[in-house]
């Protein structure tokens, strides 16, 4: 459906209503789309001011705003009124510093971060090197996502040697990457790479309950929370486990915040949530038991009535 | 022959631009894809360019709540193989 010419001209405004408008699924904050995830963080990486503007709160701003660019995909990214591209451009662009140049902003050179391979990771790498010309990439999104993979070197990539291997970093990943060990586990489905990263924000952990089961065999000191209610804490509950009620919490926040704690609800759900806001409040040793008290009696205790 | 869709996909585009090479494939999920269209005609021509006159070609298919494409994961464009 063609523009009107009031349409187009609300258009033209919107688009300069600051230098960087970026039309997007969500807001800088919750970005409801991987790709408009994507753009936000290489804006914020770039330091430079910018105004979102949501296109699924308005149907005709989402509709219309493909008509204007000619361009069929969200997120659009305009700089100076001038409509720079979608998120692969917008990826391409600021790798090979196009971006920066375009909003006038300049880089300080990234230095290369130190890392670590271990000899079994270096060896599983030089076996899948099929010799192609392709280099060992390592990419680290805002997530602290991780993806390794041989790929053509790319305008702006940062290299590193370890153990004799070059690795490829592009310039957002190689801020992430300062002090990452790559090791190579055996794992029971077979040799896997896993990545130590000092840089990564704490994130709520996963405790099987036969783990759980060992630190209570060895004493470790932890605390342990119940999140459900009383109704359901009367039909059944692990004796270590603490209701997270207002006394509960009222202790729990004035623990040490390295304590490691256990949240723990019916099938750990529930739980996965508490554990997330202690993990906002600062808390950096979070654990949650997966599958919760039902996993726990029918693995560990059979004892504990289910429900 | 890839599904429906990535043949309508693959049809557009090559109506657009038809010495092209054109490869379709699933990306990462329902209704995403990854598109790789090797041609002459992006000789020259800066991503943008290159990558609206692809997505030009398959805007139709992506139109509206219900489009049978909701997504392009990636998209190529080279000039040779």
């Amino acid at each position: 459906m063609p523009l009107s010419d009031q349409q187009r001209q609300q258009f033209d405004e919107l688009v300069k209503k600051s230098r960087v408008v970026l039309f997007m699924k969500g807001n800088k904050h919750f970005p409801q789309c991987g790709f408009s995830a994507q753009v936000i963080g290489i804006l914020k990486e770039t330091g430079v001011p910018f105004e979102t503007v949501n296109v699924l709160s308005d149907p005709t701003v989402r509709d219309g705003i493909k008509e204007y660019s000619s361009w069929p995909t969200i997120p659009q990214l305009y700089v100076d009124g001038e409509f720079l591209g979608g998120c692969d451009i917008v990826k391409e662009m600021y790798a090979a510093g196009d971006l920066q140049k375009k909003l006038g902003v300049v880089e300080k050179p990234v230095a290369p971060p130190t890392i670590t391979l271990d000899e079994r990771a270096a060896k599983a790498i030089k076996d899948a090197d099929e010799g192609n010309g392709e280099h060992l990439r390592l990419e680290i999104d805002e997530k602290f996502q991780y993806e390794l993979y041989f790929g053509p070197p790319q305008a702006g990539d940062i290299e590193v040697v370890a153990s004799g291997l070059k690795v490829l970093f592009d310039k957002a990943s190689a801020k992430r990457a300062d002090g990452i060990r790559i090791q190579w586990v055996d794992t029971p489905d077979g040799g896997a790479f896993k990545i130590e990263n000092p840089n990564e924000p704490a994130r709520v952990k996963s405790l099987t309950v036969t783990e759980l089961k060992t630190w209570m065999d060895e004493s470790k000191p932890f605390e342990m929370f119940d999140v459900r209610g009383e109704d359901e804490r009367n039909i059944a509950k692990i004796d270590r486990a603490r209701a997270l009620d207002a006394a509960g919490e009222k202790h729990l926040l004035s623990l040490d915040k390295k304590t490691p704690l256990v949240f723990q609800c019916h099938h750990g759900m529930r739980s996965k949530s508490a554990a997330e806001r202690f993990l906002r409040e600062g808390f950096t040793n979070v654990f949650n038991l997966e599958g919760g008290i039902e996993a726990w009696s029918q693995k560990v205790d059979s004892k504990v009535a289910r429900y | 022959m890839g599904t429906p869709t990535e043949e309508a996909m693959k049809a557009a585009i090559l109506e657009k631009i038809p010495d092209a090479a054109v490869q379709v494939g699933p990306g990462s999920g329902g209704g995403h894809f990854t598109v790789q269209v090797v041609s002459p005609v992006f000789e020259g021509k800066s991503m943008l360019e290159s990558q609206r006159l692809v997505l030009g070609a398959i805007a139709h298919l992506m139109k509206g709540d219900g489009a049978p494409v909701h997504a392009i994961d990636s998209l190529k464009t080279r000039t040779t193989a």
